[in-house]
């Protein structure tokens, strides 16, 4: 009892103590529309431009606290990238669609379709996302697979896939679809590149299928590095959300979209043997336990210069849960992996954190939709208040004789511990199933560890298990100055061993 | 110090009597979707209660292997992952939680919907419309009347009277439903109305120019569109207009390239007419015309 209220008291001190380390404000909405943001950036004037649910594309002065129209009409826009002043990328679902305003009164007079060279069912789970834009100026794009929560339209657009139980006429959302929606498939792929992620011309005027294998990659974006991350949702053959370092020509684990593959001759996908996809897939970097982390993780960002120790790390949002993400880059036999990392829990952040980027100044600042699904609405600022809270920079995994060890690096010098971090070791199953109860469960036994000279680095032993995610507990510790750690758990993702 | 103590002291205590109670496991888990008292995403825990107050083993079934019990809602994803022992504790939390009290009913109201009257014209809005592809865009022209043109076949679909779109449904759910249009609709396109005519004389039997068609965008002059498409390789500009009465439309083509002659074709009993005064199009005129579109 005695050791669970220490637990529990430096946990609450802890969470109390990190919302002064945040500044969190809200601002206000646009008058008459669904302040549901699905994109978001910032101009290089430090104005924010965001896209709302109803299709309004509107810009926020902060100076002023008063939106301006920039455009309106879109369907449904979940990502929007800055060109200039006058020019504004959208991905809507039908098009990624140029915003012009060429006669200088500050809205829109064009709307140039930069690329619909995708297929749509009119299935409402056929969401489309991005762009990310790379380092070499190409244009990434993430389409979503149709759920069976609905079937089709009569009227699609694109090439119809044949491979699947039901013909067009049978995945009809007529009345008695309810009945035959079993065989669908839980979420679908029956036109072009759903499911895919799309590299695209700077100009938008060549395509590049790039990788299949996603379900709902809400979230799509370049970390520091210049790797292509995406999250993908929990649901089927997605135990637990995913974090994605994208690969060329890989497959990402949600089989529906493998017909899209050139050359595709394995018939139905999901017709295939479990072990046989697994071989096929790319691994996850990083998971997120759902209910324990991140039920639906969505765009990842870089920090910038400017958030100092976070340097080199990713924020990713999150919708179900009052909090954001950071995702800790390891390198292990050529593999990115890593560690994630709750942020800004005990805060007033909230939840429903769909949209990131961060201004010219350093503020992050945080879009919110839920889309009838849990979150929130509106648009809020988040800064540093001080000094940079106590943080894990790294977690990296190396051998240390015949075991592994986690080395954790600090932002600042910590008491030395008395005992060895906790760390339990558990996965989810890969399975057509949706979602998936936790596997393989197991605290590992405590191993030796050690501070450095310089207080900022903590190496753990421990028996690692290859595949498995590692949470490591460093609920009490404490900088040395007596400050709480934020983000006390680590939840490390040992795709590879060293 | 000693207040911070005290704050300690005082926050451990509830926290030690939250560790992992149903309450707590409630409010990761389930309350983003589920408030006592109202539909938030799933139902409201008195509706929950309601079915499930004396079937614990078909509520855990139920969170285990979720289907949909509204067809207008979404599914539910599975709670396995929570496990068996720790939903039988959330079923009997949500009992106490919702004794006694009353659902609260929904107000069904879109604060975001125009009324008719009120509907800004003119206005684009790309939707999911009935009768056309996915990629569909509604127009509310000056007046009365709006249209569907479609982004996909890169044409005009149809054309009502009244007001514009009844969208809310389509807003405030996942998306599933389709926006209805707010009037008649009194005019059907089947066909792109511009045929080839090479020969420049009326010959039924040639071709439609439609193949292949490429959407590249709209631009906005006063609010109202011109869209921009080619077909089979040509530039093609098409602006509608209301006619003043309301009787029709009027429809300016525009063509880039070196366009063919056209012959006009509208289904009866729509009437057409064209600027150059006749249905049978020059390649030179082809470049610039007008059509009058009447449906009476």
């Amino acid at each position: 009892m005695i050791r669970q209220l220490s637990y529990f008291a430096a946990f609450a001190l802890g969470s109390a103590l990190h919302a002064a380390d945040f500044q969190i404000d809200r601002m206000p909405n646009p008058p008459g529309v669904d302040p549901q943001i699905g994109g978001l950036d910032v101009l290089p004037d430090g104005r924010v431009v965001a896209a709302f649910h109803r299709g309004e594309v509107q810009i926020f002065d902060p100076a002023t606290k008063t939106w301006s129209s920039f455009g309106e009409g879109l369907h449904e826009p979940l990502g929007l990238l800055v060109e200039s002043p006058s020019s504004i990328l959208v991905m809507q679902r039908a098009e990624l669609t140029r915003l012009k305003d060429t006669d200088g009164d500050g809205r829109a007079d064009v709307y140039e379709t930069v690329f619909d060279g995708f297929g749509m069912t009119g299935n409402y789970h056929e969401f489309a996302f991005g762009p990310a834009k790379g380092p070499d100026g190409s244009l990434y794009i993430g389409l979503n697979v149709a759920s069976n929560g609905a079937g089709i339209r009569p009227e699609i657009r694109g090439q119809w896939s044949d491979i699947g139980e039901l013909d067009q006429a049978g995945m009809l959302a007529d009345g008695g679809f309810g009945k035959r929606a079993g065989k669908a498939g839980r979420m679908y792929s029956r036109v072009p590149w759903r499911g895919c992620v799309l590299k695209l011309s700077a100009d938008g005027k060549s395509m590049q299928p790039f990788a299949t294998g996603f379900r709902s990659p809400d979230g799509i974006g370049f970390d520091e590095a210049g790797n292509l991350l995406v999250t993908d949702n929990q649901g089927d053959w997605r135990g637990t959300s995913p974090l994605y370092v994208v690969q060329k020509n890989g497959f990402h684990g949600h089989p529906a979209s493998l017909v899209w593959t050139p050359g595709w001759d394995k018939g139905d996908p999901l017709k295939l043997p479990v072990d046989e996809l697994d071989k096929l897939r790319v691994k996850e970097s990083a998971r997120f336990p759902q209910g324990d982390l991140a039920n639906s993780p969505t765009q990842p960002v870089a920090f910038p210069k400017s958030w100092k120790d976070y340097q080199g790390q990713v924020v990713i949002g999150e919708m179900n849960q009052k909090r954001l993400v950071r995702f800790l880059p390891d390198e292990v036999g050529g593999f990115r992996q890593g560690a994630l990392v709750p942020m800004m829990d005990g805060t007033s952040l909230g939840n429903g954190n769909h949209r990131l980027v961060f201004g010219k100044d350093g503020a992050l600042w945080v879009g919110k939709t839920h889309l009838s699904w849990a979150g929130d609405q509106g648009l809020v600022r988040v800064t540093l208040s001080g000094e940079v809270p106590l943080i894990a920079q790294s977690v990296k995994l190396s051998k240390s004789g015949d075991h592994h060890a986690f080395t954790i690096r600090f932002n600042r010098p910590v008491k030395a511990p008395t005992t060895a971090p906790l760390i339990d070791a558990f996965g989810y199953k890969y399975h057509k199933e949706y979602g998936s109860p936790k596997t393989d469960e197991a605290r590992l036994p405590a191993g030796a560890f050690a501070l450095s000279a310089d207080g900022r680095e903590l190496k753990v032993e421990a028996t690692v298990r290859a595949g498995l995610i590692h949470r490591i507990d460093l609920s009490g510790l404490q900088s040395s100055d007596g400050q709480p750690i934020e983000g006390r758990l680590l939840y490390y993702q040992a795709t590879l061993l060293p | 110090m000693k207040h911070f103590i005290t704050l300690t002291a005082a926050v451990a205590l509830v926290a030690v009597s939250n560790a992992d109670d149903p309450k707590t496991v409630f409010q990761v888990q389930c309350a983003a979707c589920h408030a006592v008292d109202r539909v938030l995403v799933g139902p409201s825990l008195v509706e929950i209660s309601g079915i499930y107050r004396n079937n614990p083993d078909g509520f855990v079934q139920w969170c285990m292997k979720p289907g949909r019990k509204r067809l207008a809602g979404i599914e539910m994803p599975s709670m396995a992952a929570v496990g068996e022992p720790a939903l039988r504790q959330i079923h009997a939390y949500i009992l106490k939680e919702a004794a006694g009290k009353k659902e609260q009913k929904a107000t069904g109201v879109d604060p975001f919907a125009v009324p008719r009257a009120q509907v800004r014209r003119p206005q684009v809005q790309r939707m999911f419309l009935a009768e056309a592809s996915p990629a569909a865009i509604a127009v509310a022209l000056p007046g009365d009347l709006s249209y569907c043109f479609d982004a996909s076949e890169c044409r005009l679909r149809y054309v009502w009277k009244g007001g514009f779109l009844n969208a809310s449904e389509h807003w405030l759910g996942n998306g599933s439903k389709q926006a209805a249009v707010d009037g008649e609709i009194i005019y059907r396109e089947t066909a792109y109305p511009l045929l080839a005519n090479e020969g420049n004389g009326p010959d039924p039997g040639e071709p439609e120019i439609v193949q292949p068609v490429k959407f590249t965008g709209y631009t906005l002059k006063d609010g109202v569109p011109s869209f921009h498409y080619t077909h089979g390789g040509i530039p093609v500009v098409e602006t509608i207009r209301p006619l003043p009465d309301g009787s029709g439309i009027e429809r300016t083509f525009e063509m880039g390239g070196n366009p063919p002659g056209l012959k006009v074709v509208v289904a009866a009993p729509a009437r057409v007419e064209s600027s150059t005064g006749s249905l049978a199009l020059t390649a030179a005129q082809a470049k610039s015309f007008t059509l009058t579109l009447r449906w009476k």
